[in-house]
């Protein structure tokens, strides 16, 4: 999930870069910091407080009339938050700085062309509160990409842009715990590395008046990592891969005093790995996804599956100043193969599904025209009919109220 | 404004039932591990609070400040700080971005104050200090952007009497001398509200310890009012008023 939401961002870091305006000044500077910070009332468990912080730092350098290069620095934290299932703890906290370049060519009067570089550390830390620089899915990412832009329409904005990144992914601590154990005289490093990988992503994307619209697919290689096989149980001689493919859509615009901004996307995500479900560390016996209740289960594609996104945020502005916001976020996955589990860690005849809502009021200020500050409830339902949840919540309600600023130039 | 302030009213009472019971005890040892465990984290927390990190405003050329609360009130640090503008923007040269040094010392008295109350204490010292500097620069009549770089230092020593050491867990701790130390890197951007008053947004980050905090302010002509917020620190929320004066 985490590679998931990695090449996530890292779309969304390279689609960001096209937005920046191009005017007659050599130096053209990109300014964005967003902060949230809100008190989380989870249904099961205590109180936490959360937040996210994320700093854009660029500069647009004008050469000559056709070249110009653009450097950008990403400063992103996520705090303790409510999570999607089967993601991470609500405890987790991540923290990255990225580093992008890119040269810009314009060919012509409709295209341009945009080859760049990218470097991206990323610390992960528990809610157990390790040093940043231990965490176990501490992550570094270091590659290039080429995008291309095609001007179809100057009057409503209308462009067609084609991009293709390459990542080389490390995870440096990453470690598997229980093959060390069961390997305790093996001197040799045979559990590390396991989650490194190289990443390629290919995307397509028009946008139009406001509208916009993508297709990307993403493909993972881990370096190390074997699939187990489904037959036997045991590591194989095949390496992982996994890839997504996403479909997405949406529009910004403003109609009369509404400003409206839904999105709508779906995911295929499939993968060689096959998971082997142990009850306990002493079970024996081994059977597949018809015997649900043995000791040992054999869960084949366990990590294939199908998701369905959608946001509808509004605001409706009262006055100049003064917005009344409301959103509603749905995400849907359902797993193609892995079977819901019920409170005693058996597989039952149903898939697993999982659904996570998020209703959302909120008050907006705009402070000028370039500040904006909210002041925001959510209301959280979870629900999955997996209900084996000794380790990770699958089904709650959640409450928060919190207060975000967004200063960008 | 009522009617969406009843909304919102209404939307909180009706999910109320999905509300956990808060365990405020666990919440509050919680807090108290995470002090004990790092304290100076805890401490420097509050000298950030009354660290000037925003630019001098334009045609001002030094000022002072010092902090009200939370640093003064309640925690008893007596501090001043300042800062003096190097050269202002665009004087030697169009787009040269003005420079201003800044620095401040702060000592807190509630650890003196202790002292004099134990007989197992011999001495207690909390102080810290900071310097560093700040560039600004206009990029656009409404819109000024600024970058920095701090030193920041926070002792803390505390001596006990001989035959009293502290006992912690069988072992004998005759002395406590511990600190913060770091050099941060900030960014920020300020927007003006009206004469003599600015908003502004900023982040902080230390290069070695990764300690990271951002600031709002809303800047006045003798006050500050903010709102600074440690993600990862103990106390998420500090609000901090400073007061300030500028030539």
């Amino acid at each position: 999930m985490k590679k998931i939401i990695l090449s996530l961002i890292m779309t969304a870091a390279v689609n960001s870069y096209a937005a920046v305006s191009e005017d007659s000044k050599i130096f053209t500077p990109y300014f964005d910091m967003t902060l949230l910070e809100a008190a989380y009332v989870p249904s099961e468990g205590n109180i936490f407080s959360g937040g996210n912080i994320n700093t854009q730092v660029g500069l647009l350098t004008k050469i000559t009339a056709k070249d110009s290069i653009f450097g950008l620095y990403n400063f992103n934290y996520s705090g303790p938050a409510f999570q999607p299932q089967d993601s991470k703890q609500f405890t987790d906290r991540s923290m990255s700085h990225g580093f992008n370049f890119e040269y810009r060519r314009s060919l012509g009067e409709k295209f341009r062309v945009r080859p760049g570089v990218s470097y991206m550390t990323d610390y992960v830390r528990s809610g157990a509160n390790e040093a940043w620089q231990n965490g176990l899915y501490n992550m570094n990412s270091k590659g290039g990409q080429l995008a291309a832009d095609y001007n179809f329409d100057f009057d409503r904005n209308g462009f067609l842009t084609a991009a293709y990144m390459v990542r080389k992914i490390a995870f440096p601590n990453y470690t598997d715990l229980l093959r060390e154990f069961q390997n305790a005289d093996n001197t040799a490093e045979t559990s590390g590395g396991l989650q490194d990988q190289s990443l390629t992503q290919f995307s397509l994307r028009p946008n139009w008046n406001g509208f916009f619209a993508g297709y990307t697919v993403t493909q993972q290689n881990y370096k190390h990592q074997m699939v187990v096989d489904a037959h036997s149980g045991i590591y194989g001689a095949t390496k992982q891969k996994d890839k997504s493919t996403t479909f997405d859509g949406g529009f910004r615009q403003k109609l009369w005093i509404f400003d409206l901004s839904p999105m709508l996307s779906y995911t295929i995500h499939r993968s060689n790995q096959n998971f082997l479900r142990y009850k306990s560390a002493l079970a024996t016996g081994f059977a597949n996804m018809a015997d649900g209740s043995n000791d040992i289960t054999m869960v084949a594609k366990n990590y294939d599956y199908n998701e369905l996104a959608f946001s509808v945020p509004v605001d409706l502005n009262v006055t100049g100043k003064w917005a009344i916001g409301g959103s509603i976020n749905v995400i849907r996955r359902a797993y193609t193969d892995r079977g819901a589990r019920d409170v005693d860690n058996n597989y039952t005849v149903a898939k697993q599904k999982n659904l996570m809502s998020t209703l959302t009021g909120s008050i907006r200020k705009r402070m000028n025209d370039v500040a904006t500050m909210r002041l925001f409830y959510s209301l959280v339902v979870a629900s999955s009919n997996n209900k084996f949840e000794k380790y990770m919540p699958s089904n709650y309600t959640g409450n928060s109220i919190g207060v975000a600023y967004q200063l960008s130039y | 404004m009522k009617k969406l302030i009843s909304t919102l009213t209404v939307l909180l009472c009706l999910n109320g039932i999905s509300f956990a019971a808060i365990d405020w005890e666990s919440k509050g040892m919680q807090m108290a591990g995470e002090i004990v465990a790092n304290p100076s984290a805890f401490f420097y927390d509050f000298q950030q609070d009354l660290e000037g990190t925003t630019p001098l405003p334009p045609g001002k050329a030094f000022s002072v400040q010092t902090g009200l609360f939370p640093t003064l009130i309640p925690m008893t640090y007596l501090n001043l700080s300042g800062k003096y503008r190097l050269h202002a923007e665009g004087r030697i040269a169009p787009g040269v971005p003005q420079v201003d040094l800044i620095g401040g010392y702060c000592d807190m008295m509630a650890a003196k104050m202790a002292v004099k109350d134990s007989d197992t204490i011999d001495s207690a010292k909390l102080n810290g200090y900071y310097m560093g500097a700040i560039l600004s620069s206009s990029v656009s009549p409404k819109i000024r952007t600024f970058w920095g770089y701090k030193r920041s230092v926070l002792g803390a020593k505390i001596e006990f009497t001989p035959g009293n050491e502290l006992d912690l867990l069988g072992t004998k701790i005759g002395n406590i001398d511990t600190g913060f130390k770091d050099d941060f890197l900030m960014a920020g951007i300020e927007t003006p509200k009206g004469t003599n008053k600015v908003w502004s947004m900023q982040l902080n980050y230390g290069l070695r310890t990764q300690t990271f905090s951002t600031k709002l302010s809303w800047s006045g002509r003798f006050f500050e009012l903010g709102l600074n917020i440690y993600p990862e620190g103990v106390l998420v929320f500090h609000p901090v008023w400073n007061f300030h004066v500028s030539f």
